[in-house]
């Protein structure tokens, strides 16, 4: 019979008399915090005992038995890459705040937990938004939860929380006061306000000009008489 | 020691050395109780009990995991005499109430039994006179590990369980008007009782036990049996339509508010306990008695008013097996939370049957330390 890593870790673990950290799994928590036009996010990472083998040389890329700054962000950056994070449907881009990684010694024991922080800024949108994060790092072995924290601007509402059994996906539903109540928006354009005016004024701008080019003919079609407004 | 003579011992010292009982507040008691204690020590010994009251390092410094992984500091009863663990004991009883005293002992017994069923070897120590954690900013990170930096030693080795590795120290002096702190912990414990004068604030306190059910003196013993047979107790008292609120539909793997995440106010999820019925809410105000009733009566009955009166903005989640065998614990997370209130209970999944390894976690996000504005 042939035994995967995976299984062969477990074994190998399970064979000791008590545990007092995690084991065979990658518990993988993220604490989102909503603004109106940001997402922050903290990330926790704990590899277990058992799994840590399967991990490491993804951290340690260079496998001096130390964990540089350098491998730290290659590594947070690696994690980032399996998130698929997106408002509305439309994808978000995060951005690395911060990483802290622990020792290799520490993480072998079951008690290091690796720190990572992101936010991403959000562009305008309706009243009714739907955050969504989607976690694949290491699917196989992660033990994922996600969670919200009350948002502290009064204007903002939480609304919904959904998930997938494993919490993989989670579906973040809120509400922001002095949005426009529709969904309708033109928040595709940009998610600065200003040009918003300028579309206005454009629209404006056009309006009058065609009702003056549709008034001119009239003013032809009276003959001499001139055209006067009263 | 057997436990019967220990509790004599301590309730001796405290009916001798705390005076007319009747006349004095929880507060005073537990003051004389600190007082006692550290008459007892050597000067060296209470500079390594007492930190500075704004010591954010110590005040953190508390974690579920055994000392070995995340070192403590303080005293722990390995270093104590005889005498001196008594009135260390008598220091956190006085801080307690009856039921909440006697919990702490059996997290304690239990962390004494998986010592001898599991021996103490280094076995994820970190070697005998490992570095000792530190106690300024070069403390824990945030998470509540312990630092590595700093000049008192743990004393723990690579020591994992036990009920002499449980540690206790006091953040500021003592006293009925300024605030200060005493925290009491080790593998599965992490009591930080803020005194502020007649206010003793329990949050965050961890408790947890490993093995949660156990046989000792021939007597079944589970330290958070009423916390897993109250709450499933709930749970069936819901009505269907309850319970599509109540269980969440994903899977719920560790606390969410555990070490290192103060102060933070997650949103509730679950069955609101306004549209529980009466006996429900009962029901519910019950399980959150398990945690708030740890310490004295008076500073409980405080709190309890206090959550009794928000008991309608409460929520309750419950994830997992909605089973269990009787006289066994829940194998099932749950989360209690209000305004002022988280509670966790979250069995562990450790190459083992979770139900036998449980954290628990009590918070009060708004107050965690003391730490709202109107609490000096």
């Amino acid at each position: 019979m042939r035994l995967t890593p995976l299984a062969a870790a477990i074994l190998l673990f399970a064979g000791m008399p008590a545990h007092a950290h995690r084991l065979d799994e990658y518990l993988q928590g993220t604490l989102l915090s909503i603004e109106k036009n940001r997402v922050d996010a903290q990330m926790t990472l704990v590899p277990g005992v058992a799994v840590f083998a399967m991990l490491i040389a993804d951290i340690d890329t260079d496998g001096n038995g130390a964990i540089s700054e350098s491998e730290a962000r290659l590594y947070a950056g690696q994690v980032l890459r399996d998130l698929s994070l997106s408002i509305d449907g439309r994808r978000l881009m995060p951005h690395l705040v911060s990483v802290q990684v622990p020792g290799i010694e520490e993480m072998r024991e079951g008690r290091g937990e690796i720190r990572i922080e992101f936010a991403a800024d959000l562009p305008a949108g309706g009243a009714t938004r739907k955050l969504t994060l989607e976690n694949h790092h290491q699917s196989r072995i992660a033990a994922y939860q996600v969670n919200c924290l009350v948002p502290r601007d009064p204007d903002m509402r939480v609304n919904a929380q959904n998930r997938n059994y494993s919490q993989s996906l989670y579906e973040l539903e809120f509400t922001q006061a002095g949005a426009r109540a529709d969904s309708w928006s033109l928040s595709w354009f940009s998610a600065s306000p200003e040009p918003l005016g300028l579309v206005a004024l454009l629209l404006v701008a056009r309006f009058v000009f065609v009702w003056r080019r549709r008034a001119r003919p009239l003013k032809l079609r009276d003959g001499n008489a001139p055209f006067k407004m009263v | 020691m057997s436990r019967i003579q220990h509790t004599v011992r301590i309730s001796i010292l405290m009916a001798l050395s705390l005076g007319p009982v009747a006349a004095q507040t929880a507060t005073s008691r537990i003051v004389s109780a600190a007082n006692s204690f550290l008459s007892t020590l050597d000067d060296k010994q209470r500079q390594s009990v007492l930190f500075a009251y704004d010591d954010e390092a110590q005040r953190k410094r508390w974690s579920n995991l055994p000392i070995s992984i995340v070192p403590r500091a303080g005293l722990s009863m390995k270093e104590l005499s005889p005498a001196q663990q008594t009135a260390a004991m008598a220091l956190v009883s006085s801080a307690l109430s009856p039921r909440g005293f006697e919990k702490v002992q059996q997290i304690m017994d239990g962390d004494e039994m998986l010592k001898s069923n599991a021996g103490n070897g280094p076995q994820n120590g970190r070697g005998g006179g490992g570095p000792p954690p530190g106690k300024g900013p070069d403390g824990p990170p945030p998470g509540g590990r312990g630092g590595r930096g700093g000049n008192r030693g743990p004393g723990g080795g690579g020591l994992m369980f036990g009920k002499d590795l449980y540690y206790l120290s006091i953040l500021g002096t003592p006293s009925e008007k300024s605030p200060w702190l005493l925290q009491f912990g080790g593998h599965h414990l992490a009591l930080n009782i803020t005194i502020i004068g007649e206010r003793d604030i329990l949050t965050p306190t961890l408790t947890g036990a490993q093995p949660a059910l156990y046989t000792l003196n021939g007597k079944t013993v589970r330290p958070l049996g009423p916390e897993s047979d109250k709450a499933i107790a709930l749970l069936n008292a819901l009505d269907e339509n309850q319970k599509k609120q109540a269980i969440l539909s994903f899977r719920l793997a560790d606390l969410v508010l555990g070490p290192g995440q103060d102060g933070k106010t997650i949103q509730p999820e679950g069955l609101k306990a306004s549209s529980m019925n009466e006996k429900q809410r009962a029901m519910l105000l019950d399980v959150i008695a398990e945690w708030s009733g740890i310490v004295n009566e008076s500073a409980a009955a405080a709190r309890m008013a206090q959550l009794k009166a928000e008991i309608n903005e409460t929520w309750f989640a419950w994830s997992g097996p909605v089973t269990v065998a009787p006289g066994s614990n829940i194998a099932a997370y749950y989360r209690v939370q209000g305004p002022h209130l988280v509670i966790e209970y979250a069995p562990q999944q450790m190459g083992g049957d979770p139900s036998l390894h449980v954290h628990t976690m009590y918070r009060d996000p708004t107050n965690d330390y003391g730490r709202a504005p109107n609490a000096k």
